[in-house]
């Protein structure tokens, strides 16, 4: 499935109706019987007695956009999905707020859920994207991911 | 993290020289581990520069 790079990143959170609308605009797909989706929501994690209150995601984004295109057509390929969607957020995204929205479609439901699965971990650890812990008190240290 | 988002380079002729004067100008980048990217692929030996390549500085990643 050759197609053009999608941009993944929007500008602050991805919202409640956003994901509703995703949703809705697959119902004409009648080849889809299963979705799987994950959403990252930003934790209020406490680091050192400092509280978590945003984090400020940034990318390299040329690099970001083009890598995630051939996830994409591996992804869809390996497990033969009707559609695959992910979207992350750049700017600051307070703590409760969704940041990361992966979003697979299959005619059954383990290709979907294992492309979900498989997409989220591939992206946390080869997209050139980095997370910012902003505290309550305006401090700041840069995230590290953790596996699982 | 050095403050400085993008930079221009001459007479840098591969990635190890590139990384020397790199850690001479912004010695925080000792203490962090980076991965290189020449023209936006990941490389992971030495390798020979041509003028007008864009070269990144990754720290680890923490998106997702």
């Amino acid at each position: 499935m050759k197609e053009k790079i999608k941009n993944i990143f929007i500008e602050g959170p991805i919202t409640g109706s956003f994901i509703g609308e995703k949703i809705a605009s697959h119902q004409s797909k009648t080849a889809i019987g299963g979705h799987s989706i994950f959403l990252g929501q930003v934790r209020g994690d406490i680091i050192r007695d400092k509280t978590v209150a945003a984090i400020e995601y940034s990318s390299y984004s040329e690099m970001a956009l083009s890598s995630m295109h051939n996830l994409r057509e591996a992804i869809i390929s390996k497990y033969a999905l009707t559609c695959m969607h992910v979207y992350h957020s750049l700017g600051k995204i307070k703590v409760g707020e969704i940041c990361f929205f992966v979003f697979t479609s299959a005619p059954h439901r383990k290709a979907a859920i294992d492309a979900c699965a498989e997409t989220v971990e591939q992206f946390k650890a080869e997209m050139p994207v980095w997370g910012k812990e902003i505290f309550e008190d305006d401090s700041h240290q840069w995230k590290v991911n953790q596996p699982l | 993290m050095t403050g400085t988002r993008e930079l221009v380079l001459e007479g840098i002729t591969d990635t190890d020289q590139l990384i020397r004067e790199m850690n001479n100008r912004f010695p925080c980048l000792k203490e962090m581990p980076c991965l290189l990217a020449v023209d936006r692929h990941i490389i992971h030996s030495n390798t020979l520069l041509r003028e007008d390549q864009e070269l990144a500085l990754l720290p680890p990643y923490s998106g997702g």
